[in-house]
Order: C-alpha cells, then structure tokens, then sequence
C-alpha cells in the first residue's frame, strides 16, 4: 500500500512531478554524456600512448624509466616475451630497443630517438607509426637496412623513399657506432615533435650495432584489450617473471604525465557531475519538501491512526525514489540516441582545435566519441539513485516529525 | 475499574500562548465503561477536543494520568502509542481526514493493513463494513468523489474496521447537512448497539448531545455537569 500511495501522490501534482523528473532524466544525460566522452577520450589517449612504445605494461631493465640508457639491457628478452605472450589479459607483446641517435644525410643531420621493433611483432593496432604510414610501408625483416622515418624529418632531411639514411648511436661501451639505412616508408601522427624525431628501425640490424646478445633488448611492450587491467597483468607478471633485474611497470608509471594529465581532467569531469548531481537534488528536495507541506494534514491523519513515523518516513523516501527511476527512464530514453549517434559517429571538433594539438607527445582526437564502460554505467545508476534517496531524507524526516494533532487542526 | 474503557484521573493540561499559560483541561477525572455511547459537550473552548486527543494519546496531559484499558498511555513510547492508535481507538474527525489518493476500498483497509491482516481477510472485513455504513457500490471511489455525508461513513469504517476499543468521534457531523448529520448519528448508534462499540462523542451539536445516553458537560476545563 505504501508503494501505492507513494506512486498516486507523486501524480498529484504532474507537472511539478514530471518537471522534476525531467531535470533527473536531464542529470542523466549530462553525466552520460561527460563520462562517456571521458571514458572515450581517456582511452584512447591511453592506447594511443601505448602504441607509441610502451605498450599498457612495459618490462624494462632496472631504473630504466627513470634514467633510460642503451646499457640497461634486459637479457634474453625474446625468451621473456615467449612466456608474457600468453599471461591472462595480455593480446600482444613486442621486444623493442630504444635510445637516442644522430639521423643523417649526406648534407643534413638531426638528433632524434628511435624504437627498434621487429616487424612481424608490430601491428598497426599497437604500433602508432606502422599504422600512421602515408608513404611507403615496414621494412621486411628485422636485419635488413630499412628504416620508417616521420614526414617532418623526411622534409628536414630532404629524404624520399629509397634514399639513404646514416644513424649514429652509443654502443653499449660507450662507443659511437651508426649504420647506413634506407628510407621504406614515412609516417605521420600528426604530432610535429614526433614526426620530426622518431625513427623505427629493424630491431636484429641494432643488436649488432649495438654490440647486444642475440634476443637483448630495453623494453617488452605489452597490450591488452582493456588499458584498464594494466594494473592486474603488472602484478600477476610480477609474480610470474623473476623481476630482480627488471621493472614492470604501468602506462600510468612510463607515462606519468599522461596518467596526471587524465586524473586532473578526470577529478574536474566528476566535480562537474557533481555539481550538476547536487543542482538536481536541491530540484527534487525542494519538489519533496512541498509534497509533505501539501500533505502535512493527511500526514498527520495517518501517524493519529497509527502508522509508525518511520513508515511515512519511508513513504516519502520511496516517493523520492520513484521520481528518480522516472528520471532515470526519462534520462535512457533521451539519451540513447543521443550515445548510439556519439558512439558510431561523434562529432568533429577539428575546426576548433589546432592541427597537431597534442598531450605529452600524443595526438589528441579531434572526433569527440563517446564509449560508456560498465563500471562507468553502474556509477551513473547509484550516483542518480542515491542523490534521489539523499535529496528524500530530509522532507522524510520531517514528514515523520509532524505532529498528529496539530495538523489534524489545519484545514 | 470494572469495565472501564477510559479512566481519566486529575488530568490537566496547560498550553502556553507565549508568556501566557493557558489552562485546557483542569483536573478531571472521568470514566468511560465498555459499550457507552458518551458526549462530551460544552462551549467553544471548554477543552472537548483537548481531552479527546489526550485520550487518542495525540497530546500528553500536563498532569494527572489517562489510563486505557489498563495502559497508562503517559509510560508508553512513541511507537508502543501508535500501536495503541492503530489496533484500540478508532478516530472520526470533523473534517473527514481521508487520505485523498486511496479509494474509499482503501481509506477503510488503510488500519487493516498496518496491522498486517492478510490481504483476503482485509477486503472481506472491509467490504461488509462498507456495506454496513452503507457505501456498497461505492468502493472505488476517491474521497473527491464523494459527498461530505458518504467521506464521514468512510471515515466510520476506517475507525471500525479493526474493532477498536473505543471510538473517538471529534464534531462528527459539524460538516454534513442535518439530514446526513441525523444519518450519521443513526449509524453510529446501531453499530454501539449491535456491535457494542463504545462511542465518545465531542460536540456542541444538539442532534448528536441529544441522542448521546450519557453527556459529559465540561466548562473551562473542568467537568461541569454530568
């Protein structure tokens, strides 16, 4: 019965019940809409990071990180990377070198840095500069002389595809060694910085350069489906590699300007919401508030014919609540299309942002998209349904504090 | 005690009106046995209302003791005096007081359903009282679809329905015209007769004193005249 009268007296008066609703169904939409776009835009920010070396994990040898040089070698990466392949999580793994190096033509030279991969160990999905080639493509195998260069270094060094390339590099005694390459193909991300020093070169043809053992390397790049479990395939590598001599480490620790940048962006979407989610409630507290003014007399009826206090109390809460999951339907409705259309097609922003905006060397997407991860999801549901209780237990305290028979007396 | 249903004892009750006290109800004692069908009359003021919500336990007496059935009502909590609203006194009120959302089905049901009477056994109850205050047909009814006469006779089965020591009826028929208000009393008088509910009546209508068979007069209150 009191699920029944609290449903009735919510339609007493539909206009300020539907009004009050629709600023629910409004919340919903404004805390999908900002956390779908954050969840999208974090995520790819993260993924596209990671396909710029570092994968979501990266195994690298000890204190790398934070002073990277060619003489911290993991050894025996290959074999490491036979055993992370399939760790529970992980789609891909690839053995990566990477330093600094001197690119030079026979007129011009650049400094840069450069990322020797195996090709056959890289795809477009997890590797930015494979999948951002506007000319040429991948050297074949990992001894041989090619080398992928970014469109701005091409134009600094007056390289085409075919023309030769020198790089120079520190040995791993400290001697300066290079190697003649040939230009295979020519990215661009988009990011000038990037494309104007980063340079991906045959992995085998380094090794011997660099005076490394057969399967030496600094870095193991592991992906997965979800950057979200970075943190659980860490720990369960961590209890699986002998990690004395190694680091494994997060995107959130390799990247750690990325990881600061999204959590400060992060904490202002959620003030945002909240900001948005107290609005509301004060809506609905002050839509309840009335409702129990309104009904202070019938009110008091029901406590002098012996209904508990906290059952009226409960009344008003499940009339709050009820509001809420009216909102909430109103709010799904609404936003449905709205995250269907975001999701497959999102909206264009690059005529507001400048070409090659990036964030800490990744190119931000000038699509806004929308992606609504589950958690994300069930955060909005309890945000929208404790708000409702939250905005309710005041005018339910109150309604339960009426006095019967001074009410009673109002007419 | 005998049979008494309500036992008042040196009851007082004083209200302040700001710096003012103001004395509602000044020692009285009273008692009302099992099956009366009692008045409290007097002038405007006199503390009719007073009493009777002290004795429906809505107001606590300043001084002195009620006792219900045994229970001083002054030694028990909150909750244990809603109970006692809920399963022992029935309230008619002046104004009618039907919860507006609920059907008249519902309005009756409403103490019912509180004291958790299974669903089946609820509608039976309330059905034969409704066609007792003679509202059979008119079960689905809100209280606006209603005349002031036909709202009180729900208000009757809701303080009915779940067979309550004493009915408190508070101006029963002052919103009603004097044919629906004779109907009331009528009504009211079979169910003390037939069924042995004990009525106790505040008033100043001269139809209801009337046909009261015992009248209580109260000035300033105080018992005036028995």
């Amino acid at each position: 019965m009191l699920i029944l009268m609290a449903w009735r007296n919510i339609w007493r008066n539909k206009r300020r019940s539907l009004i009050t609703s629709f600023s629910v169904a409004l919340g919903v939409f404004l805390a999908v809409t900002f956390t779908a776009s954050g969840d999208y835009g974090y995520t790819n920010i993260i993924n596209t990071s990671a396909a710029m070396g570092y994968g979501h994990v990266t195994i690298e040898p000890k204190g790398y990180n934070n002073a990277p040089s060619l003489d911290k070698v993991i050894p025996k990466a290959d074999l490491i990377r036979s055993r992370v392949i399939d760790a529970d999580g992980v789609v891909s793994a690839s053995v990566k070198i990477s330093g600094q190096a001197m690119f030079a033509t026979a007129s011009r030279s650049i400094g840069g840095a450069f990322l020797a991969v195996y090709p056959d160990q890289e795809g477009a999905a997890e590797n930015i500069f494979i999948r951002s080639i506007i000319e040429g493509e991948l050297f074949d195998g990992p001894d041989g002389i090619g080398v992928v260069i970014g469109q701005k270094m091409a134009e600094k060094l007056d390289l085409k595809i075919g023309k030769k390339l020198i790089y120079t590099m520190t040995d791993i005694n400290g001697e300066i060694v290079g190697q003649i390459a040939r230009v295979t193909g020519i990215y661009k991300t988009g990011v000038d910085d990037v494309d104007s020093s980063m340079v991906i070169l045959p992995i085998d043809r380094v090794r011997k350069t660099l005076g490394y053992e057969e399967g030496d390397a600094t870095m193991i790049s592991i992906f997965s489906d979800d950057s979200r479990r970075s943190l659980s395939i860490r720990d369960s590598l961590r209890d699986s590699i002998d990690g004395s001599s190694l680091d494994i480490l997060t995107w959130q620790e390799t990247q750690a300007d990325i990881a600061g940048m999204i959590t400060v962006d992060r904490t202002m979407n959620y003030l945002s919401q909240l900001l948005f989610g107290v609005l509301i409630a004060a809506g609905i507290l002050n839509t309840m508030l009335m409702s129990v003014l309104e009904q202070k007399r019938e009110f008091g009826v029901m406590l002098a014919v012996g209904l508990p206090p906290w059952r009226l109390f409960l009344l008003v809460v499940v009339e709050s609540l009820i509001i809420g999951v009216i909102g909430l339907i109103l709010g799904i409705i609404i936003t449905t299309p709205w995250y269907i259309y975001m999701s497959r097609t999102g909206i264009d922003l690059g005529g507001l942002m400048e070409e090659g905006t990036d964030v800490g060397g990744v190119l931000l997407d000038t699509v806004m998209k929308f992606r609504l991860y589950k958690e994300s999801a069930i955060a909005i549901l309890a945000g929208v349904f404790s708000l409702t209780i939250l905005a309710g237990l005041y005018p339910a305290y109150k309604a339960g504090r009426i006095p019967p028979v001074e009410s009673i007396k109002e007419i | 005690m005998g049979d008494n249903v309500i036992v008042l004892e040196g009851v007082s009750k004083v209200y302040s009106q700001g710096k003012i006290d103001v004395k509602a109800v000044n020692n009285l004692s009273l008692e009302i046995e099992r099956g009366e069908f009692a008045v409290l009359c007097g002038p405007s003021g006199s503390g009719k209302t007073t009493v009777l919500n002290m004795i429906g336990g809505l107001d606590i007496p300043t001084s002195g003791r009620i006792i219900l059935e045994w229970k001083e009502l002054s030694t028990l909590s909150g909750t244990e005096l809603a109970k006692i609203r809920r399963d022992r006194i029935g309230f008619v009120f002046q104004a009618y007081n039907l919860v507006p959302v609920l059907t008249a089905f519902e309005n009756a049901e409403f103490v019912l359903a509180l004291q958790n009477v299974p669903k089946d056994e609820r509608r039976e109850k309330v059905m034969a009282i409704l066609e007792e205050v003679g509202l059979k047909g008119l079960e689905d009814r809100r209280p606006d679809e209603l005349s002031g006469g036909q709202q009180q006779r729900v208000a009757i089965a809701r303080a009915i329905v779940s067979e309550p020591a004493i009915i408190l009826a508070d101006e029963p028929t002052a919103n009603v015209d004097s044919v629906t208000a004779e109907s009331l009393i009528t009504l009211m008088e079979e169910l003390n007769k037939e069924k042995g509910i004990t009525f106790l009546f505040s008033t100043h209508d001269q139809r209801v004193i009337s046909r009261g068979r015992r009248i209580i007069r109260l000035r300033d209150g105080a018992l005036d005249l028995e």
